[in-house]
């Protein structure tokens, strides 16, 4: 099933090389530490490929959600909503812009699921924050933003983007004068601020991990960071890592970031100008490390792993039917298309005119607004057994966003 | 070997006690085989009959693994009765909790790769148009189905499994460590060669002994209550399902590790 699979992504994204090697860990840890502190800390030796069998972990239960759409002052920013969509509505798509207009801050419907699956660590976080931005008086409300943060060496650097990166891109937006966000400058400075949090956060607050936050292991650790925020009339994604976020639009899958990989060619050319090597070890990796050329944190492979994302600036249109956001524990086992596929086959089957439902169902009409987001739900849990279905080995998480308006 | 007075020993009657539960499995299984391919189970009564009873059977085998257990916990720990390969695939003197809900990944993803194989099919033509009529059939039952529920229920359940055990085997490894530390060590370094030992071993080697029992007991409690919260959570047809690939495979294993063991002259 894989290889089928393999195939499919081959023929359709040739931006993003599903490596089959890079089921293997992502991290490689070469431990240059002497036995004395593995025996102080009383961890045992390297286990399964490569990670560390650990201590537990206590996480906030990420689990399973939906969230039913939140609908935040709609009155004050009403007037600031029709204004956006008149500038960014240049391609005619008049028939969408009366339902934007008339709630242009309800947050999206979603679903998700992050899950541990075949792996005994839970290593990834995933944020959604609807109206992230409706504290700020001056900035639309309209925004909502969804994260996957997939960590490496430990959980900590994928939890404190889930905690901080909506707050930071909150106060970059904020920064901004004009009415008009400058949307790459932003989701740039907000990711490098993020790394610098890490770098330098308070270790003594927040030792509660396998890590412990014993340097140098404490530097070994990092995480993918997908980003994406989704405005009335835009969706801004902002990607580091090997993490994807994935539009569908009229059935057809369209990659909103491109996955960084070792071996992509500017990638790799990047790495080499910096003076650090590419080395084939179980995939390609960063000085035969790390399977992904950039992450948020890593500081020891610092300048050849580097933080910046890169941002992709996409305008809505009526054909959109969801976004996916997703770590590799999916994308390398399902490809865009199929993701795509299975995601919009759950988001239809339960829109208006739905299939019969048996008698006695108590999904009546009025309950579909609700049940969409149910839908969400169930893409997003059907993703994740589809992975485990065809052997992920790896964390799972994943975010569909129900981008339909016309309903 | 029997005891001197003729009664038969600990570890006989330890190995009684799991040659049963090993003949009481299979014909648990011949019986889970038939509802299986029921057809007429008006409410899935037969099934949920049967379900319970593999459930108790399990709890009773439990319950006996406790009473002789109390003379000999650590002949549970390295049973001589199992082969080396099941040895090395133990915790805790029996299997991990958390393979239950490997393997209902594995049962599940044979049916979503079922269901969605037609749909699947389609994308990989690049025919992401119109849904046919089979697939939206296939996706609301997909939906309706209570696996949906079931699979969060099961993802949750999977971090809380996997953290007790956790707990356990760091309870085992502090039991480990003490082995190298007072008052073991003392005795040990008082003892010469070739003299019995004194009561004082045998004291230190009970109260080690004594950890292990409280270990087992909590560690097939958690087994016990994984398995039920699973059993609970699937359709009766999907518990038939999942006790079925439970006991085959127990008992697979057992009989390819008996061939291994033979092959290597360990019989």
């Amino acid at each position: 099933m894989a290889g089928i699979c393999c195939g499919v992504v081959g023929e359709s994204e040739p931006s993003a090389p599903a490596e089959p090697s890079s089921r293997g860990s992502r991290l490689r840890i070469l431990d240059p530490l002497p036995f004395k502190f593995v025996a102080d800390r009383a961890v045992p030796p390297l286990s399964e490929n490569g990670r560390k069998r650990h201590r537990i972990e206590v996480l906030p239960s990420e689990g399973i959600e939906g969230r039913k759409p939140r609908k935040a002052r709609v009155e004050e920013e009403k007037v600031k909503g029709v204004a956006d969509i008149k500038v960014a509505r240049t391609d005619g798509s008049l028939n969408s812009r009366e339902n934007v207009q008339v709630e242009p801050q309800e947050c999206p419907k979603f679903g998700l699921t992050s899950v541990c699956g075949r792996r005994r660590d839970m290593e990834d976080a995933v944020s959604v924050a609807p109206s992230f931005c409706s504290e700020s008086r001056q900035k639309p409300n309209g925004l909502h933003l969804f994260g996957v943060f997939d960590g490496h060496g430990c959980s900590h650097v994928a939890i404190k983007c889930k905690k901080r990166l909506h707050e930071i891109v909150r106060e970059e937006i904020g920064r901004c004068k004009e009415s008009s966000v400058q949307w790459k400058e932003a989701m740039e400075r907000s990711f490098a601020r993020m790394d610098n949090e890490v770098e330098w956060s308070d270790v003594a607050k927040t030792s509660n991990c396998r890590c412990e936050l014993q340097t140098p292991h404490c530097d070994a650790v990092g995480s993918t960071a997908v980003v994406a925020i989704v405005t009335p009339d835009k969706i801004i994604v902002a990607n580091c890592g090997d993490s994807r976020a994935v539009l569908c639009r009229n059935g057809v899958a369209i990659p909103l970031s491109s996955d960084h990989k070792p071996d992509r060619p500017d990638e790799l050319e990047r790495i080499q100008n910096a003076g650090g090597r590419v080395i084939y070890w179980d995939g390609a990796r960063v000085l035969g490390v790390l399977a992904m050329s950039r992450a948020i944190g890593d500081n020891y492979l610092k300048p050849y792993v580097i933080p910046d994302p890169e941002v992709t600036i996409m305008d809505r249109t009526a054909e959109d039917e969801c976004l996916i956001l997703a770590s590799d524990g999916l994308w390398d086992v399902v490809s865009n298309d199929t993701a795509c596929g299975v995601a919009r086959m759950c988001l239809r089957a339960q829109r208006p005119p739905s299939p019969p439902r048996s008698p006695g169902s108590d999904l009546a009409v009025g309950a579909n607004a609700e049940s969409s987001d149910k839908a969400c739900s169930d893409a997003s849990i059907l993703l994740t057994k589809l992975a485990l279905a065809r052997h992920s080995t790896d964390n799972v998480s994943v975010v569909v966003v129900d981008l339909k308006r016309d309903r | 070997m029997a005891t001197s007075d003729g009664l038969p020993s600990d570890q006989q009657r330890s190995r009684c006690c799991f040659l049963e539960w090993m003949r009481l499995q299979e014909s648990d299984l011949a019986e889970l085989l038939e509802a299986l391919s029921l057809r007429d189970d008006p409410g899935d009564r037969h099934r949920r009959q049967l379900i319970g009873r593999n459930i108790e059977h399990f709890e009773e085998y439990i319950g006996k693994r406790r009473s002789l257990s109390q003379e000999d916990v650590a002949g549970f720990f390295a049973p001589a009765w199992n082969t080396a390969i099941e040895n090395s695939m133990m915790w805790l003197a029996g299997c991990r909790p958390s393979i239950f809900v490997r393997l209902v990944y594995v049962l599940c993803g044979a049916e979503v790769e079922a269901s969605l194989s037609e749909f699947v099919e389609g994308a990989r033509m690049g025919n992401l148009g119109e849904l046919t009529a089979s697939q939206l059939a296939g996706i609301n039952a997909l939906q309706i189905d209570p696996t949906m529920h079931l699979t969060k229920h099961i993802y949750c359940m999977q971090g809380r499994t996997i953290g007790e055990e956790e707990k356990l085997t760091s309870r085992m490894a502090s039991l480990q460590e003490k082995i190298a530390d007072q008052p073991i060590v003392a005795i040990a370094r008082r003892t010469n060669q070739g003299v019995e030992p004194g009561s004082e071993a045998d004291a230190a080697l009970d109260e080690c002994e004594r950890e292990m029992l409280a270990i087992m007991g909590d560690a097939d409690r958690l087994r016990l209550n994984t398995l039920k919260e699973m059993v609970g959570a699937l359709t009766p047809p999907q518990a038939v399902d999942f006790l079925v690939a439970s006991k085959k495979l127990h008992l697979c294993i057992h009989e390819w590790g008996k061939r291994r063991n033979h092959k290597h002259g360990r019989d």
